[in-house]
């Protein structure tokens, strides 16, 4: 069976029926990078149990649905706007960089495009090249082509190495400059908006597979968790080489984000089978009365 | 101290012995940075990427070691401990003991840790200064769902034994029941049984019993030392299962305990009477089997 990567993803929004599915559908390994929650942190506090639940409960979650958790670290352009906040998020960030499975700092760049936004940016990719993690760049939805153009700008400007950088949220406006200097340009396939799966296919036809990366960005929004297989499954339809969408679908982004140092192929190819009997408390993901799941030799599933 | 000092000595050691020379040297190097420095920044940062220098292999230790471990702090128990854990408490003791400055660090990472810098936060506990003060930090990790960081608490730690009021302890253990977890690992548990957890036990394999579900056999172990009319029909119950392993649970608990009447119960089984006369049925053996054929 085919494996994917799902290298953007919001799963503190999704529910065990996502993890399920996705688990089913083939995906092996998932990062979530750090974002919004829908409404802006009033604290900075708030931030805190948030990265500590990308490293932390979440990743105990997806565990036991046989998906191997990662994360990107960093303070998000919206929530950049608010200047003493923002300070303070950044005084944190280091105590997480360098957490296990933190994959890259991101997702960090513009959304109106403000200064404090330009600020924020700048010092989180100076504290990239520190820490040696690759960036996840979220590009803006308004006025996007220079918002896009502008990122790999301050990136450059910040003597970053081009093939360290995801540019994300690229559409066909943006993928061509995005390509030829030298990034990898990620794909978020929207369900009704942004970028569907027929248009995936046509810029994987136009552009081939290198450095192309797609993900669902899956959130508490109208969002499919299911995004990047079923594109693979569009892919293959539409005749496009089984090279090409492994690529694009799972290489790619294992490729880019083992960067890091903190993703292995072998996180998931050597885990052990779920066990959910092992793994979990009465009170957490399996309720009383619930058959844990156990996938023993003979693949055995009980609910 | 010099406690302090001769843990660091006997981590370093069994390190060095299960572990590469340029990891060492890491860690070496930043011991003494963080002996030096003013602010945490150091700390934290290499209590983070030791995970790049030390692997989750559990740590190997010689019989020798695994007691010179116990006399310096009694109920330490590293070889149950991995490597990565073990660096990282090294990497802990070496933070200057000066209380505030001290709390303000832990209580930071303790707040910002992933999974297994928890479990290395409270796996060692029994090895930190300011022990008392740091009860209420134990006593809510319990609250984890995250059975790896429980597990950090709850087995071969000595803390909690020492440490927790009773109503917490009864809650750790329950819990411990409840994630089926091996109580054979609780250190002090036979110590620490209490009148109140005995009840808790017997309502808690009720509540099982109403939802047709099994009750695990080490259970019954907590009810040893308060056996009388109240729980026997429950052991009747036991010694009736089919299955064999809790009928080894209940027996054990008729086997250990001074009440009359459990004695004759027992007697009705003679076969099981002689395989405990043998001593061949520990709780031990009962919680591993357990573990192995039905967790």
């Amino acid at each position: 069976m085919a494996r994917y990567i799902d290298p953007h993803i919001h799963l503190v929004s999704r529910t065990t029926d996502d993890y399920e599915a996705m688990q089913k559908a083939g995906i092996v390994a998932t990062i979530e990078p750090a974002f919004w929650l829908g409404q802006p942190r009033t604290e900075v506090g708030s931030f805190k149990d948030y990265f500590s639940t990308l490293v932390g409960w979440e990743r105990f979650r997806a565990s036991q649905f046989g998906i191997v958790h990662y994360c990107t670290m960093g303070l998000n352009s919206k929530e950049a706007n608010n200047i003493p906040l923002a300070e303070q998020v950044m005084e944190l960030l280091p105590l997480y960089v360098g957490k296990e499975g933190v994959v890259a700092i991101g997702e960090i760049g513009y959304d109106d495009q403000t200064e404090a936004e330009d600020r924020f940016y700048r010092e989180q990719l100076e504290l990239a090249k520190e820490v040696d993690l690759p960036v996840l760049i979220h590009t803006p939805h308004r006025d996007k082509k220079k918002g896009t153009y502008r990122s790999m700008d301050v990136a450059e400007e910040h003597g970053m190495d081009p093939g360290w950088v995801i540019v994300d949220h690229n559409n066909e406006e943006t993928v061509k400059e995005v390509l030829d200097r030298g990034y990898w340009a990620g794909f978020t396939i929207y369900p009704h908006t942004k970028m569907g799966s027929e248009r995936m296919v046509e810029i994987v036809k136009q552009y081939g597979p290198e450095r192309i990366i797609v993900n669902s960005a899956a959130d508490w929004g109208i969002s499919d968790p299911l995004a990047v297989p079923k594109t693979a499954d569009l892919m293959r339809k539409m005749g496009i080489p089984e090279e090409h969408v492994e690529l694009v679908t799972y290489r790619n982004a294992l490729t880019a984000f083992s960067l890091s140092g903190q993703m292995d192929e072998n996180d998931w190819l050597s885990a052990p089978p779920i066990d959910q009997t092992k793994k979990l408390g009465g009170n957490s993901v399996l309720r009383g009365g619930q058959v844990p799941r156990v996938e023993g030799p003979a693949d055995r599933v009980e609910n | 101290m010099n406690q302090n000092l001769e843990i660091r000595r006997f981590l370093l050691q069994a390190l060095e012995a299960n572990t590469e020379e340029k990891s060492i040297l890491w860690l070496k190097q930043k011991a003494q940075k963080i002996q030096e420095s003013a602010s945490p920044t150091a700390f934290f940062l290499s209590f983070s990427q030791a995970s790049r220098y030390f692997t989750k292999d559990l740590l190997k230790l010689s019989e020798q070691e695994k007691n010179q471990a116990d006399q310096l702090v009694s109920g330490f128990e590293p070889a149950f401990w991995n490597v990565l854990q073990s660096a990282r408490s090294f990497l802990l003791l070496n933070l200057p003991e000066e209380k505030e400055t001290w709390f303000s660090v832990m209580n930071q990472l303790f707040e910002t840790g992933d999974m297994h810098e928890q479990q290395a936060l409270f796996a060692a506990l029994p090895i930190l200064p300011f022990k008392e003060d740091l009860l209420s930090r134990a006593i809510d990790g319990c609250r984890t769902n995250m059975t790896l960081i429980f597990d950090a608490i709850a087995l071969n730690n000595p803390f909690p034994a020492a440490f927790f009021p009773e109503a917490n302890w009864n809650q750790l253990v329950l819990k411990a029941v409840f994630m089926q977890r091996p109580l054979y690992r609780i250190q002090g548990l036979e110590k620490r049984r209490n009148s109140a957890l005995a009840e808790i036990a017997s309502d808690f394999a009720h509540e099982r019993w109403a939802a047709g579900r099994n009750v695990m056999p080490e259970l019954w172990r907590l009810v040893v030392p308060f056996v009388h009319d109240q729980y026997l029909p429950d052991l009747k119950k036991v010694m009736s299962s089919a299955d064999k392993l809790e009928q080894s649970g209940g027996a054990l608990t008729l086997y250990e305990c001074d009440f009359a009447p459990a004695k004759a119960l027992l007697a009705d089984y003679p076969k099981i009477l002689a395989s405990l006369e043998s001593g061949e049925v520990t709780w031990e053996k009962i919680g591993k089997e357990y573990q192995d054929s039905r967790v």
